[in-house]
């Protein structure tokens, strides 16, 4: 999921990097509002749980391990707005510290990753569990959520590669950044996604959700009315 | 008095009694997060140490920050192989001068560009993708067909123009990579952070960013504590239902630990002054040198544009 540098063209990365820049900052402002003052350690305790929750492998069918994005089940507990900027900071910490991503692409992977995916788990969840307190529907409503919100993430890095030979060719049609048009780029990511790493995140963000829910269910955002995060 | 053990080293563990004589890891998932865990501290740490004397690193942030950025633009705008060799060229030279030892970064640097520059657009080289003059040929259909939504040709093979893409592709990603490590251990990440405020990003946001470099190391001391008094009283393995609660259980205590760190954040803020507006110290003013790097930088920038 992580776009390294040299895959998107200026065309693609600057206007990504434009929108992730206007949305962190109304993500700063909102959440600025429901926690004031304390916004600053709580963003950066959020950002620090959102890397360090994309560091844990949990054991998945099959006999093999996997880690989560992470994106949706930080989502769920601290809410869509708070998650854009931990999960933006934790991929500007990756992409700086591991090199896990280009440099010039960390708006692309900010919009794709910290931006559509939590808003998208975020809704998701909403949507099926209603206001349920029932530990099996939140259970299937984190992994839909988590599941379907990578898989669209999925498909819209794709989309990201795949306009690439469309707006970024040489006089003579040669494709100057990522090769590979839609045809190819969304299939390729996206049955990844469908078949396998859509699975882990959801069951991933499932199994988390329910440990909170069990042992404490007011620190999940999502199933909090007022959706306050103090 | 209210015992304040976390659950798991309360919960008596049946698998105790049951001594099983293996060498495998009865938490393979959690020896996976530690090794990840223990590879970002390792990776931070040596990248404090490995800039310190550097001289790279007495650029100021914002120059360098600027610079870097610049040249990484650069080299995603070359279009030509010409340009992205003479890039490379320059790239080689920066390293000797930053004094960076190569052996820290070119294990690293092979492996992403191989996999990100080589691996994954070598399928570009084929006629499929990329139309062209076929130089060598790898299957022959009996004719075109169509499958799915692709039309396939009679003859797969490389064509020039496929060659041509991936060099040109592999060589960009390889300069972005070098170039990319180059900056990230030339510079410790509080200055680089610093450096962004040319910018114009919010000090608010920096400050987020600066905090959360911070708690992760104290949050990772916390993960590593709470495995080893886990695998202090196993002796058998786990079974998957039972490891999937431990992670679940480890994240929930993360976050309940991350909370109150912040918590203790604020107090101490509030301690020092802090009413809610921030300003990120920087008081590093520009020397002569800076202008020269940042010239260097440009002519460079130039070069490779022009070439």
């Amino acid at each position: 999921m992580h776009i390294p540098d040299g895959y998107l063209s200026p065309q693609t990365y600057i206007p990504l990097a434009g929108v992730f820049v206007a949305v962190a900052a109304v993500a700063v402002k909102k959440v600025k509002k429901e926690v004031s003052a304390k916004s600053i350690p709580y963003l950066g305790m959020a950002s620090a749980f959102s890397f360090l929750i994309m560091m844990f492998n949990l054991p998945i069918p099959g006999g093999t391990t996997g880690h989560a994005v992470g994106s949706a089940v930080i989502a769920i507990i601290l809410g869509p707005w708070a998650t854009v900027i931990a999960v933006s900071v934790a991929l500007i910490i990756q992409a700086l510290i591991f090199g896990d991503g280009g440099i010039t692409a960390i708006g692309a992977n900010c919009v794709n990753m910290a931006i559509f995916m939590p808003f998208a788990a975020y809704f998701t969840f909403k949507l099926i569990n209603l206001k349920s307190q029932k530990p099996l529907r939140i259970f299937i409503a984190s992994f839909i959520s988590g599941y379907l919100s990578l898989v669209l993430a999925s498909i819209l890095t794709a989309i990201e590669f795949g306009i690439q030979p469309i707006i970024a060719t040489s006089a003579d049609g040669k494709a100057l950044y990522c090769p590979y048009n839609l045809s190819i780029a969304i299939p390729a990511m996206a049955i990844e996604h469908l078949i396998l790493f859509g699975i882990a995140e959801g069951l991933i963000t499932a199994l988390i959700v329910r440990y909170f829910f069990k042992h404490e269910p007011t620190m999940i955002y999502a199933l909090n009315k007022g959706g306050k995060n103090e | 008095m209210e015992n304040n053990l976390p659950v798991f080293l309360l919960n008596k563990n049946v698998q105790n009694n049951s001594f099983q004589k293996t060498r495998k890891s009865k938490l393979p998932f959690l020896e996976k997060t530690l090794k990840k865990i223990a590879v970002t501290i390792k990776l931070m740490y040596l990248q404090s140490e490995v800039t310190s004397g550097k001289k790279i690193l007495h650029i100021h942030p914002q120059v360098k920050v600027f610079s870097f950025i610049y040249l990484i633009v650069v080299i995603s705008l070359a279009n030509n192989i010409k340009s992205q060799l003479s890039a490379f060229f320059f790239i080689v030279v920066f390293y000797l001068i930053s004094k960076i030892s190569y052996k820290y970064v070119y294990k690293k640097i092979i492996f992403l560009s191989f996999v990100f520059g080589l691996l994954i657009f070598l399928p570009a080289s084929l006629n499929v993708i990329t139309p062209g003059k076929i130089v060598f040929r790898i299957f022959t259909f009996n004719s075109p067909f169509h499958f799915l939504i692709y039309n396939v040709p009679q003859i797969i093979g490389i064509t020039d123009s496929g060659i041509h893409v991936v060099e040109l592709l592999f060589l960009r990603v390889l300069n972005s990579i070098s170039l990319a490590m180059l900056f990230l251990y030339s510079s410790s990440f509080p200055q680089l952070i610093k450096g962004f405020k040319v910018f114009f990003i919010p000090d608010t946001f920096l400050m987020i960013i600066s905090l959360a470099y911070k708690f992760i190391f104290i949050l990772s001391k916390s993960i590593e504590e709470t495995y080893f008094a886990l695998k202090s009283r196993l002796a058998g393995n786990v079974h998957n239902k039972n490891a999937q609660n431990i992670i679940s259980g480890r994240v929930f205590y993360i976050f309940k630990k991350a909370q109150s760190n912040y918590e203790n954040t604020y107090a101490a803020m509030i301690s020092k002054g802090y009413y809610g507006k921030v300003i990120f110290q920087n008081e590093t003013k520009i020397k002569v040198a800076d202008i020269y790097f940042l010239l260097i930088a440009l002519i460079t920038g130039i070069t490779i544009t022009l070439i």
